[in-house]
């Protein structure tokens, strides 16, 4: 991924107001998002999603993806109506090892008594601009035969 | 240019099942072929393992394929978190090569790099002495996240030479006393110890796993393995808050009085007890002290039994996968003896049993060293069919899976078995 959009997203997740959403694709193909709160960027640019719980719906499709090749989607809704769609494919998950345990003490001081199955790493492929303003915008220019007329009409 | 880079042998086998089977991952395929066939691993792999992040060779109570004492990385771990529980291989067996690749190791085959691995990490008590002197991590192993412990590294059942053919247990604990000063039997107060040492590390361990040879001994056969397994696991247990505790025991088809006392006065949650082959006259031929005390009916007998103690979804057998094709006396054909071997499964299945396989390795030091195992296809076909068979039978592998064993290419894929209770 170029840096600046590695740059981009290491902005957004760095902003406590950022709010992220992982969706998955079920074993018959249909869409599952959830929020996913610790969500973050490691050091080589990769999304870092980490799973709670082993039989949650989205562990197991992060591990269909892995298994079967299928994309995965990350969103990040930020201030100002901000919006950006992450498209990837799961990379690696960790299951134990000296980076689990570390993520593991951060969910438990976070949460109290909680654990940890998996620390989900995604690769980023292509970053979307979803924000409002600026796809209405692009909309606008590109498509001008896709709007209401009375939004032109003489008042 | 390093070795696995300059070999130039085809991958066709493991392209072709990959293709075959579009449903079974080819990240498992390729496990299974690295069991099948085992790993040689280069010297600059072999620089690459640092013992003080990641765990070394020689802990364990079976050998190696290529007979040999010496540090190697324990075990592998692939980009899903499926283990690949192999050992090295020599060269002219053609295994899988482990080399290093933009200073990362990785599975060569062909001279193609195929996926990148990691050695299992080091747990922080591994370096420890125990009480006694002992390096806790010849008392208490591990895998990825679970403890092993070995605490008896006999079997009685080569007292009369009456052995499994495929296993190397007692040669190996010949070995591995004088070359690692590991002790035959451990002392359960010091088990509980390096158990508790070992909890200190947070976010390491999701279960125990307790597991020795046969003892034959006691009031009623077996009587002595039941309170071994009881001394250890009250030790153990003294570390948990809970009564109970995620953990399996692997032991002898014990009678259900003795399955009772072990549910009972312990915290053990699950029970294996391995039949190794699904057909009675393999079972008669290749394990013949199974055979002498206990019987192969009567062996799946009390594992249908143990489910009464610990609940469905928590008993299960383990077979050796490849022995009943091996030899003169060995099924003729791989269709036949799958077909045996599912029938004999869904039997299990359907009373409550679950069945998983490993893939058979021969090692030297057995009787059966001189024989090869079953094609990879085979080993496709029969994870699959005992992965369809929980799914049928709605039975659960939590306590033999993925996080809990790793040994398994059919609870690999039961990571995805359906979620019925939802």
């Amino acid at each position: 991924m170029p840096a600046k959009q590695t740059s981009l997203l290491g902005e957004l997740l760095g902003n406590p107001a950022t709010v992220g959403t992982i969706a998955t694709l079920d074993e018959s193909g249909a869409p599952h998002a959830v929020p996913s709160p610790f969500l973050r960027l490691d050091p080589a640019g990769r999304l870092v999603h980490l799973e709670l719980l082993e039989t949650s719906r989205t562990h197991r499709n992060l591990l269909r993806s892995i298994w079967f090749d299928r994309p995965v989607t990350v969103t990040l809704s930020g201030e100002g109506g901000r919006v950006t769609v992450v498209k990837g494919r799961v990379h690696k998950v960790h299951i134990s090892g000296p980076l689990f345990s570390s993520y593991y003490r951060e969910v438990r001081e976070r949460l109290g008594d909680a654990d940890l199955v998996g620390v989900w790493l995604i690769d980023a492929q292509e970053v979307i601009n979803e924000s409002y303003a600026v796809r209405k915008a692009r909309e606008e220019e590109l498509h001008p035969f896709f709007k209401h007329l009375d939004r032109l009409a003489v008042a | 240019m390093t070795l696995a880079l300059a070999q130039n042998k085809p991958t066709d086998s493991l392209n072709d099942v990959v293709h075959r089977y579009p449903d079974v991952p080819r990240l498992i395929i390729l496990k299974t072929d690295v069991q099948r066939r085992g790993v040689y691993y280069t010297d600059e792999a072999i620089a690459l393992l640092d013992p003080a992040h990641h765990q070394t060779s020689g802990t364990h109570i079976f050998g190696t394929r290529d007979g040999v004492i010496r540090v190697t990385p324990e075990s592998l771990l692939l980009r899903d978190g499926t283990s690949i529980i192999t050992t090295p291989t020599p060269r002219e067996d053609n295994p899988y090569v482990v080399d290093v690749l933009n200073g990362t190791p990785w599975l060569f085959d062909g001279g193609e790099p195929l996926e990148e691995v990691e050695y299992w990490p080091a747990p922080v008590y591994y370096n420890k002495t125990s009480s006694s002197g002992v390096l806790m991590k010849n008392i208490v192993s591990t895998r990825p996240q679970r403890l092993n412990i070995f605490p008896y590294r006999y079997c009685t059942f080569w007292n009369n030479g009456n052995g499994c053919a495929f296993c190397d247990i007692v040669a190996q604990m010949k070995k591995s006393g004088k070359e690692l000063s590991m002790p035959a039997r451990l002392d359960p107060v010091e088990v509980g110890a390096v158990v508790g040492e070992a909890l200190k590390e947070q976010g390491r361990f999701s279960a125990v796993f307790l597991t020795s040879g046969s003892i034959v001994g006691g009031t009623q056969p077996f009587d002595d393995e039941i309170d071994y397994y009881i001394a250890i696991l009250k030790e153990v247990g003294k570390n948990f808050r809970t009564r109970k505790f995620p953990s399996q025991l692997v032991g002898t088809a014990f009678e259900k009085s003795q399955l009772q006392r072990l549910y009972d006065e312990t915290g053990v949650m699950s029970y294996t007890s391995n039949i190794e082959v699904l057909d009675e006259a393999s079972f008669n031929r290749l394990c013949p002290g199974k055979a002498e005390w206990i019987g192969y009916r009567e062996w799946k007998k009390r594992l249908v039994d143990a489910v009464d103690v610990f609940g469905p979804g928590r008993v299960n057998t383990g077979i050796v996968a490849g022995i009943e094709l091996a030899g003169p006396n060995g099924f003729s054909s791989e269709d036949e003896a799958l077909e045996r071997t599912l029938a004999e499964a869904e039997d299990l299945a359907r009373q409550g049993v679950s069945t998983v396989n490993i893939v058979w390795s021969p090692r030297p030091d057995t009787a059966l060293s001189g024989c090869k195992n079953a094609s990879l296809d085979y080993y496709i076909r029969l994870a699959r069919g005992l992965h369809g068979l929980r799914a049928k039978y709605r039975l659960l592998i939590d306590h033999d899976s993925y996080r809990n064993c790793g040994n398994h290419p059919d609870t690999d894929l039961s990571r995805l078995l359906p979620l019925w209770e939802e």
